[in-house]
């Protein structure tokens, strides 16, 4: 799918996003996660998180092509919302 | 057509010498298809064997997930991407654990329902078939929902692989009493009990490893991180102690002249390298890890292992078995 086929992204299908890509992961359903929620809390070890950035990566390159997640940045990742918050600043979406 | 069996050949203490030599043995003596994955500059002799190059080798000490995330042109993540493909029946490593397992999981993926992988680990009994222990070190946290799964696994690998039917699963606790434990090990005692799809007999202990009453011990990874290293240990104390007494002065080794024809088959039985490796059970396709310090003789039986893996479709049945709508 080309870039400019796809619906803009905006701050809840991020959410959305991570949300169903994190109950995916965690064979959780989607509405057991909320945002306010940390990783931990959610049983999400390392490796389930660098599944979560790799997911969200090949998600994510539909609108920004070779979209990427820094290593280093991942430390400050803690919640639902760092994640959804990381997203929507790196793609510059309001 | 069988498919060849895409081999790490940069992973190890003994790579890529021990690792190249034991892929050869595996074709001439066992008749195998191997391919090696490694870095042609570094890689040296493949004794004839085709390699798949790469550029990058991931460390012992290398963190993990970074290492696969980073590395993405490393023998280990390249092997998993040539089961991924449908170019290799199956994955063989001696190198970093922990980027074994993230290599598979990410390039493999988890089976449907899977809530984690984790690594069976055989535990030679003599005499008979292997006791699986599970988790042998993937997931130092676990739920008792985890616990189930891992036993489900373990029974399928068991019954597939060694032919054993309706494998009896004990539960690595402190006491053989339900209520002995902690509340991770009462709770999965209480939902293993519930579950008559498995041969559930109850808790063992860590006296009940070598020799064991069951062919399935299932435990958190951390736990059984310990138990394993606490028995290799263990065992290679044992060993050394009897050589060493045996040595002693001219009496001692006379006797050892006769006692070492009794000795050495059962040392030979219980080595490490000839169990070959330990799988990761929960992920897409095959991985079998070995002993960092993987000689020729055990990658040879990784090898084999992987091969009968293959074989007995062990994947497959997991897959069946563990299905989202049967979550426990």
């Amino acid at each position: 799918m080309s870039a400019d086929t796809v619906a803009p992204l905006n701050r809840a299908a991020i959410v959305e996003l991570v949300r169903d890509q994190l109950a995916e992961i965690l064979e959780k359903s989607p509405s057991d996660i909320v945002e306010d929620q940390s990783f931990e809390d959610l049983g999400a070890d390392s490796l389930a998180l660098i599944e979560l950035v790799e997911a969200l990566e090949e998600s994510l390159s539909t609108y920004a092509a070779g979209f990427h997640i820094d290593d280093e940045d991942l430390e400050g990742l803690v919640s639902v919302r760092d994640a959804v918050n990381y997203v929507a600043v790196k793609l510059q979406v309001a | 057509m069988t498919l060849p069996i895409a081999l790490d050949a940069m992973g190890g203490d003994f790579a890529p010498v021990e690792i190249v030599a034991g892929a050869r043995r595996a074709v001439d003596e066992l008749g195998l298809s191997v391919i090696l994955v490694g870095v042609p500059e570094l890689l040296g002799d493949p004794l004839g064997l085709e390699v798949v190059a790469c550029s990058e080798v991931i460390a012992m000490d290398d963190e993990p997930g970074a290492a696969v995330r980073k590395k993405k042109d490393s023998s280990l993540v390249r092997a998993a991407e040539l089961v991924r493909d449908g170019k290799a029946s199956a994955m063989v490593s001696a190198g970093n654990t922990g980027a074994a397992m993230a290599s598979a999981l990410l390039r493999m993926g988890r089976l449907p329902g899977v809530l984690r992988p984790c690594i069976g680990t055989p535990i030679p009994q003599p005499g008979r078939t292997p006791t699986l222990l599970v988790d042998a070190g993937a997931n130092a946290e676990c739920s008792p929902e985890m616990l189930v799964q891992f036993a489900q696994m373990a029974s399928i690998y068991v019954e597939a692989h060694y032919g054993v039917a309706n494998p009896k699963v004990g539960l690595l606790s402190i006491g053989e009493e339900s209520s002995k434990g902690t509340p991770l090990v009462k709770e999965t005692h209480r939902l293993l009990s519930e579950l008559s799809s498995l041969n559930f007999v109850g808790n063992v202990e860590g006296r009940d490893l070598v020799p064991s009453p069951v062919d399935v011990v299932v435990t958190d990874g951390f736990t059984g991180n310990v138990a394993l290293k606490t028995l290799e240990g263990g065992l290679k104390f044992v060993f050394s102690t009897v050589l060493g007494a045996i040595g002693t002065n001219e009496k001692t080794r006379a006797a050892g002249d006769v006692l070492m024809e009794y000795l050495l088959p059962i040392a030979s039985e219980l080595t490490p390298d000839r169990q070959g490796g330990a799988m990761l059970l929960g992920v897409e396709g095959i991985c079998v890890i070995s002993h960092g310090s993987s000689n020729a003789t055990a990658i040879m039986n990784a090898l084999r292992v992987a091969s009968e893996l293959d074989q007995a479709d062990v994947v497959a049945k997991m897959r069946a078995t563990i299905r989202p709508d049967q979550a426990v």
